[in-house]
């Protein structure tokens, strides 16, 4: 028998001293984050608010790409879905704010559901398209319902007369309400990991290597497709909801169909193959233009930048922005071993 | 116990298998022929892949052809193919758990039989490795300890040996006579390693043009004229 113990030995070294290096950069991220409050700007914490919301849109974008390599240009639309469920239940029921943000989150992961059925015929640019359409669809859709505003029936939509949704009993002011988004976009990164370390990660890999290789080993390849869709639509129906908390109304012009695609080429740049490029992603959604109107430049150039960084991404860099600083990490931490 | 009934598998134009009938009855099954004699068209109708014209199939008194790929797996039809499928997001311990994920086995159980699995390929060393940093024959058992662990009932490998050096095809000939004291299963080898099939096959058959050529005694087929013939020019077997 071969000594592994030599071959592999500096490798276990490395994974022994990276236990505590993977929660480093989290928990910084993490105070960071909570921390953004205390600068005292309404503007910016809004900005941070959203941010935050489409971390966790981002994250189920990026898991649908990176598990199943399928691309949905559909998730802001998706978002609009979670967010009108959870306001309609909101005017309607005044249910504490964590069940209507629960029930928005399960009704998208339904409507995921139902992208995944074309989804199980065709992939890549057939299936692309076809989330296109779903999200134009759904645009032109509550361009005719509108969002509930505490009007009658069942569309719950008055010209006249908005009310306001109520925020979670703990989170009324808008700091509170920050953290709020930064708790629950934590625990949507849990969800996604504690889904990715147990079977149905195990059953996602093995589809991702061949569909062939899945079945062959038992797993239902239907199954966790749709359920890979179905979790992906839950997290854009929780940031829907949430971004429906933050506002507390919507309006149907803030569901474009560019912005489901701008995310989703924002989710690639950022790089879908590390945690943390779900929230380049946001950060380059929401603070980039807000950052380029501060500074005088209209946020459209942004926009230039965007299809810059989409071109790098496929051309030379296909883990994206969170790939490149991975690697430039690893790369000092090694440099550093090396010197103590 | 494996009943093969009048199958015939056609893409288009070209028959894959044509009318094929046999009964494979050994603990370990050598299913040799040239190149697109159609024997991963074999496997692959076994896996339900591939959809026959014709035919029936009964494994152990039961009709394969009605259940469903992953049901096939979950009975006990287990497989590796021609080209090498680990995952390489998984480690070594994983990519052999996947098979027990589909099946309801509580959890003490289930790191008992996957150890075991690892141990008996020679990969306990490697078990909380990235299969990344795996050298090719290290895959290749890795698919095989995913092949064995659970209880197998059919274990099918497709050119298992190809592209290894002799001392790597020992190993794994050493492994691969070991599956049927391991598992119980009974195990379907394709592979052009004329001596590999001898030392591991009880039987073999041979297929050429999509038919039965022979089926029967390895060594006796070995010697078969008309197997020289299918052969012909072909070094493997001078
Ligand atoms: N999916 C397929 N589509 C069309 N032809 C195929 C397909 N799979 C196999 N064939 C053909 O069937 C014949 C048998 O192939 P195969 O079973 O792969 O042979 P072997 O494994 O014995 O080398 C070959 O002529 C091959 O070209
Ligand atoms: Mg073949």
């Amino acid at each position: 028998m071969k000594n592994y113990g030599e071959k592999y030995g500096h490798f276990e070294m490395n994974q022994i001293s990276g236990q505590w290096r993977r929660w480093l950069a989290p928990i910084i991220i993490l105070i960071v984050a909570l921390s953004i409050p205390a600068m005292g700007s309404a503007l910016w914490l809004k900005v941070f608010t959203s941010v935050a919301i489409y971390t966790i849109t981002a994250l189920g974008i990026s898991l649908l790409y990176r598990r199943l390599g399928q691309v949905s240009l559909a998730h802001v639309a998706l978002m609009g879905c979670g967010g009108w469920v959870t306001l309609r239940l909101s005017h309607a029921f005044h249910l504490p704010f964590e069940f209507q943000l629960f029930a928005g989150g399960v009704f998208t992961a339904i409507v995921g559901m139902v992208l995944a059925y074309p989804a199980l015929r065709m992939r890549g640019l057939y299936l692309a398209l076809v989330t296109l359409m779903a999200a134009g669809g759904f645009s032109i859709l509550i361009g005719i319902i509108q969002f509930p505003n505490g009007g009658d029936g069942f569309a719950g939509y008055a010209i006249t007369a908005i009310t306001h949704m109520e925020r979670p009993y703990l989170a009324q002011s808008d700091e509170a309400f920050f953290v709020y988004c930064i708790m629950i976009a934590v625990l949507a990164y849990a969800l996604v990991y504690a889904h990715e370390h147990a079977k149905p990660g195990r059953a996602w890999a093995l589809i991702r290597r061949s569909e062939a290789s899945a079945m062959a080993a038992g797993i239902n390849v239907t199954f966790y497709k749709v359920w890979g869709f179905a979790l992906s639509g839950f997290l854009a129906g929780i940031a829907g909801g949430l971004l429906a908390g933050s506002l507390q109304f919507l309006d149907a012009r803030s569901f474009p169909v560019g912005e489901s695609v701008m995310i989703f080429a924002l989710t690639v740049v950022g790089g879908a193959w590390h945690w943390f490029g779900a929230i380049i992603a946001a950060l380059l959604f929401r603070l980039m233009p807000a950052l380029l109107n501060d500074w005088g430049v209209s946020g459209d150039a942004a926009f230039i930048f965007f299809g810059a960084a989409l071109m790098h991404a496929l051309a030379t860099a296909p883990k994206g922005i969170a790939g490149q600083i991975a690697g430039l990490a690893s790369r000092l931490m090694k440099s550093g071993d090396r010197h103590d | 116990m494996i009943s093969i009934d009048k199958l015939t598998v056609k893409f288009g134009g070209v028959t894959a298998l044509d009318a094929v009938c046999v009964d494979l009855h050994a603990t370990v099954c050598g299913i040799i022929g040239p190149n697109g004699a159609g024997k991963t068209t074999f496997l692959n109708v076994m896996s339900g892949f591939n959809t026959p014209v014709e035919g029936s199939i009964t494994v152990f008194n039961q009709p394969l052809l009605k259940m469903r790929p992953h049901e096939r797996a979950r009975w006990g039809l287990r497989r590796s193919f021609q080209q090498e499928q680990v995952a390489d997001e998984l480690t070594v311990f994983e990519n052999v758990a996947v098979i027990l994920d589909a099946l309801r086995i509580d959890r003490a159980d289930r790191h008992a039989m996957i150890d075991a699995a690892l141990e008996f390929v020679h990969l306990s060393d490697l078990r909380n490795h990235k299969t990344e940093n795996l050298s090719s024959l290290e895959r290749r058992m890795t698919e095989i300890a995913r092949c064995i662990v659970g209880q197998p009932r059919i274990v099918m490998l497709d050119e298992p040996g190809a592209g290894f050096s002799q001392t790597e095809v020992e190993r794994l000939r050493d492994v691969l006579i070991g599956i049927y004291d391991f598992s119980g299963a009974m195990t379907l080898l394709i592979d052009h390693d004329v001596d590999l099939i001898r030392a591991t096959c009880v039987e073999t058959m041979v297929l050429d043009f999509g038919s039965l050529v022979i089926n029967g005694k390895t060594e006796d087929v070995l010697e078969d004229e008309r197997v020289r013939r299918v052969y012909l020019g072909v070094e493997e077997l001078e």
